[in-house]
């Protein structure tokens, strides 16, 4: 069994310490990094301070030296992204900190996603997300589109103020299994549910898995409005997405 | 416990409010609303809607004023969103229809950085700050000083959001303290001519808005950016101010209770208990009836348990957490002062 002394970098050796404090999870987190290798570990410990000149620097320097993208995006971007999504959770670590983190993660990946789409590498889902009709706010939705992409997700970013019509085209012009919908806002709530039926009366709702969440957004609230899942926070969002997408492959396998 | 003692006589509902905001003994806890109550069934009953509700005075000072007459409460709050403004800024605006809030449009923010920060002379004589301004005369002659009027004045943090951006501003706070700092100094003449303008209009108190979230930021950011601000807002603004925050915030409660504020208005994410034990006496709480799960989604007797949790607490002002969904049963909201007479009666009945 891997050792937290197995991991090479040492920032990410003291964050693991700081910051995981669950017992397994901190097993997890250490057994992954342990079968990194030094540079991707430098690349993911970029993410995790939210270095964004660094991330670009290192992410670069090891396509050139011949590291293939997809290693640098899993073993590098994304696994960074799993200690930030933890600190986030458990609260050491806030918006503008995660917005950064964000920051150098798609500093990364702006050298990565071309080589990945050129070789026709498929992300593990494809999302759509969009705050409902009614409601500018987005901030929420934003941070959960940051944790899907850093997981690994192709999100497909509908914006603010979604009408059920623009879900419905998006969802048609795309080969997205999982629709994602925020609401800030108690009176736009409802909207939710509306999109929902709106799939219903096309009969498109069979392939497609709605996700739910938002400030004033309730498990027994989402479970009203006919969703399948709801997700407190970001990081559930992507367990959510995770297990959504496995469920609408299953039944289309 | 709550500062009530059985031997005071009876309250205005102004005096009430007005004595608990000063940590006084009062006859019995107000029932305080410092954001909104409006709902579209009182739009419908007194004939004032949203959207024109937000910048008509006379329709504003009409559907605020059923916060008193229809609910029952003992203040009155005409500012139901917080964009008035935003609005008077410049910020482009979606002012929706009647059954939502106006929103600013902060994915088209109108300023980048501080020197972009222009406050336009006649800020106070903008439609939607005016509109606030005249509904609050009109509430202080149409009610004399029976009712506590509260007015609001959004501080230089929510400020930013609006006008800067949300995430820009976050991002911003992060990389460049400095930056971030003469941002906020430049906002908060905002929040002190609006908040002297409504003063001068009739105001009795005033919701102080500062969205420093712990859904958003720290509690450090508020030490960090805010604390000593609001601390200036204190001694520049010579009525009582109540802080609103929404979301958890008891990491920062020990330093909001060291501004000087009048009363926090605190989120039914903090238990009243562990909120009143943060704060220990140093600034009234007001709060925190729970909005989506309880005034929107139960019945009346799920209102009483949380209002009397809250009294039990000695929690000073009761009220809802924020301002409450405009589809709300007006049922609810009459449940919160009726469970503030019950639960003194009950307690008078005890003693």
């Amino acid at each position: 069994m891997p050792e937290l002394s197995d991991v090479h970098n040492e920032f990410i050796r003291a964050e693991i310490e700081e910051f995981i404090l669950d017992e397994n999870e901190q097993r997890h987190i250490v057994q992954m990094y342990a079968k990194i290798s030094p540079q991707m570990q430098d690349i993911a410990a970029t993410i995790i301070d939210g270095d964004n000149h660094l991330s670009d620097e290192l992410t670069k320097k090891a396509l050139d030296g011949g590291v293939e993208a997809i290693q640098i995006m899993d073993n590098g971007l994304i696994a960074g992204m799993a200690i930030v999504g933890i600190k986030f959770r458990e609260n050491f670590i806030f918006v503008p900190e995660v917005l950064a983190c964000a920051r150098a993660m798609k500093a990364g990946m702006a050298h990565i996603e071309p080589i990945l789409s050129a070789a026709g590498i498929e992300p593990i889902g494809k999302v759509i997300m969009g705050t409902v009709k009614g409601d500018l706010h987005d901030i929420g939705k934003n941070l959960c589109i940051m944790m899907l992409r850093g997981a690994g997700f192709e999100v497909i970013d509908l914006s603010v103020d979604v009408s059920p019509e623009m879900f419905i085209e998006a969802f048609e012009q795309n080969s997205a299994t999982v629709i994602g919908m925020s609401a800030l806002l108690t009176t736009t709530m409802p909207n939710m549910g509306v999109t929902i039926e709106a799939f219903i009366d096309e009969g498109l709702r069979d392939d497609v898995r709605f996700m739910v969440g938002g400030a004033p957004v309730t498990p027994e609230f989402a479970e009203d409005m006919g969703a399948d899942a709801y997700g407190a926070n970001a990081v559930e969002c992507v367990e959510v997405a995770k297990r959504l997408a496995g469920e609408t492959q299953t039944a289309t396998a | 416990m709550a500062q009530e003692t059985g031997e005071i006589k009876t309250m205005t509902p102004r005096q009430r409010v007005l004595a608990a905001l000063r940590r006084e003994p009062v006859d019995r806890t107000p029932v305080c609303n410092p954001t909104s109550v409006a709902t579209v069934e009182l739009m419908d009953l007194v004939g004032a809607h949203f959207p024109a509700a937000n910048r008509d005075p006379e329709k504003m000072a009409l559907l605020a004023q059923t916060g008193h007459t229809e609910l029952g409460f003992d203040t009155i709050m005409p500012v139901f969103s917080i964009i008035q403004e935003s609005s008077a800024l410049g910020c482009k605006m979606q002012w929706e229809g009647k059954d939502n809030w106006p929103t600013v449009k902060m994915a088209e923010p109108i300023w980048s950085e501080p020197q972009d920060i222009v406050i336009p002379p006649d800020l106070l004589k903008h439609r939607d700050t005016q509109c606030v301004l005249e509904a609050i005369k009109i509430l202080r002659k149409r009610f004399g000083d029976d009712v506590c009027i509260i007015g609001k004045t959004m501080g230089p943090w929510s400020l930013a959001y609006h006008t800067i951006g949300v995430e820009k501003f976050l991002l911003m706070s992060l990389d460049d303290p400095d930056k971030t700092r003469r941002v906020l100094d430049k906002l908060k003449k905002v929040t002190i001519d609006f908040g002297m303008a409504q003063i001068e209009a009739g105001a009795d108190a005033l919701t102080l808005p500062d969205h420093a979230t712990g859904d958003l930021v720290s509690g450090d950011y508020y030490d960090r950016y805010l604390k000593e601000m609001h601390i200036e807002f204190v001694s520049d603004i010579p009525i009582p101010l109540i802080l609103h925050i929404c979301g958890r915030t008891v990491d920062r409660m020990d330093y909001i209770a060291q501004t000087g504020m009048a009363a926090f208005h605190y989120d039914s994410k903090n238990g009243p208990g562990e909120s009143m034990a943060e704060v220990k006496g140093r600034i009234a709480l007001v709060g925190n009836i729970n909005n989506p799960e309880t005034l929107y989604s139960k019945g009346p007797d799920s209102v009483q348990e949380e209002v009397w949790k809250n009294l039990d607490a000695g929690v000073p002002l009761v009220g809802p957490e924020c301002a409450i969904p405009l589809q709300t049963a007006i049922e609810n909201l009459k449940q919160i002062p009726l469970a503030v007479k019950q639960w003194h009666k009950e307690k008078a009945g005890r003693t």
